[in-house]
């Protein structure tokens, strides 16, 4: 019969309409604004409307989701920052949009390069989330963020990024990213033991 | 979310009236309603007009705001979404549409091509930011923002909205704005006769500054590279 399809059609929402409220019954006082019930309704066993509720609600980010970089620190024994970054200046060189900039000063007495950067400004509204950045760095010093709540009035204030409100430190990485610092971690340790090994082979090989 | 603060005036009212009479000011009155029902226009440029899109659907849901109806009319749009890269062949059309909208009416630049131009900024056919051309109200960063970034940047719309008053909007004042000077397509964008009217609006302040904008940006590319080395 012409027509049947449209029918059939308008009644997958009349559908939707009343799954949602026996969902409701069913889930009662779970479904909303609870980490269970945002991770029911964005499974694939979801049933009825499953909208977002934004601001009181977020969706859980998957690990490896990417929006902008910060740097890592360590927090040393007696709470200094020892800042990862040694001012290399990989990122800038691989950043596609190169919107990373980083000044780095010689020591005054030696001359020498001093290892943590002056300054290191990224400007995130050049910045294409690539991960490049992260990818390319050889001490780990540049990850990509979660935080995705950025909005803003004024770019020129807030969209620039200076060094200290782009160092977060390495606890704040370990609960966003648990997975990727565990392995950085273990990676780290066994780089580390096996160097050890090396040196006291050499001691052991040339006691002098 | 303010209806509480609705009616917070400031003014006491006599215990036995507290049940009865509410109290609110003509700017809060004013600011709430209209915050609650900004329209956004359909428009949309690039990749990030599809997170816009995704927002509007069921699943992000922009009706929660107010925003329900996404206009095709700039005339009965609030607030115009520049969501993706700005094109030098699209930015008159985009200076026309924001000229032709009702005011109140409101910039958003959702992303980061619209915000600075973003991976094409320095691209032959790419405007740096739709802020040169229009006055701008939310920046949100991201490349696209997620729809939940997005409507965070209009919830930031909406508190700028509550933080307006009626006698110091730039629409309510005595001399009546032109509307901003179209651009032209072609190399520089920008009537040279018309830089006076442009100036009023987008950030660049004057043709002097213009100059000076391009010189910083020269200065930046060579630090940058004498860092690298």
């Amino acid at each position: 019969m012409d027509g049947s399809g449209i029918i059939r059609g308008l009644l997958i929402p009349l559908k939707h309409f009343f799954v949602t409220y026996i969902d409701d019954l069913k889930w009662l006082g779970k479904k909303y604004f609870k980490p269970e019930g945002i991770s029911l309704r964005s499974s694939a066993e979801t049933r009825g409307i499953f909208t977002v509720q934004y601001p009181e609600e977020k969706l859980p980010v998957p690990e490896e989701f990417r929006f902008i970089p910060f740097l890592v620190y360590d927090e040393g024994q007696d709470g200094s920052r020892q800042i990862r970054c040694t001012a290399c200046g990989i990122c800038t060189k691989v950043c596609p949009p190169q919107c990373i900039w980083i000044e780095r000063h010689n020591d005054a007495e030696t001359g020498r390069p001093v290892s943590t950067p002056v300054s290191y400004t990224i400007d995130i509204d050049l910045c294409m989330n690539c991960g490049f950045c992260a990818e390319f760095c050889p001490f780990d010093a540049i990850r990509m963020d979660h935080d995705y709540e950025l909005a803003n009035t004024n770019r020129y204030e807030h969209d620039v990024l200076q060094l200290e409100e782009l160092l977060k430190p390495a606890s704040y990485y370990a609960s966003i990213r648990p997975e990727n610092y565990t392995r950085e971690e273990v990676r780290k340790a066994e780089k580390l033991a096996s160097k050890t090994i090396k040196t006291t082979e050499m001691d052991t090989a040339n006691p002098n | 979310m303010t209806e509480e603060k609705l009616n917070t005036s400031g003014l006491e009212i006599p215990k036995e009236l507290e049940n009865v009479i509410q109290l609110t000011t003509l700017d809060r009155i004013y600011n709430w309603s209209r915050r609650n029902s900004v329209w956004p226009m359909m428009f949309g440029l690039a990749c990030c007009a599809i997170e816009m899109i995704c927002t509007a659907a069921s699943r992000y849901d922009l009706s929660r705001f107010g925003m329900e109806v996404m206009r095709p009319s700039p005339r009965q749009a609030d607030v115009i979404i520049v969501s993706g890269t700005v094109t030098k062949k699209m930015v008159p059309q985009i200076v026309r549409l924001y000229n032709q909208m009702a005011e109140p009416k409101y910039v958003i630049s959702m992303g980061a091509c619209a915000n600075g131009g973003g991976p094409f900024k320095e691209g032959y056919s790419v405007v740096p930011g739709i802020d040169k051309f229009l006055p701008v109200d939310v920046y949100i960063p991201g490349c696209p923002p997620t729809p939940q970034a997005l409507l965070n940047g209009l919830i930031t719309l909406q508190k700028k909205i509550d933080g307006e008053s009626i006698s110091k909007v730039r629409w309510y004042q005595k001399n009546v704005e032109e509307g901003i000077p179209i651009p032209v397509l072609g190399p520089d964008l920008m009537d040279p006769r018309q830089y006076d009217d442009i100036s009023r609006f987008g950030r660049i302040q004057s043709p002097e500054i213009v100059d000076d904008d391009h010189i910083k940006n020269e200065e930046l590319d060579e630090n940058d590279t004498g860092v690298a080395s």
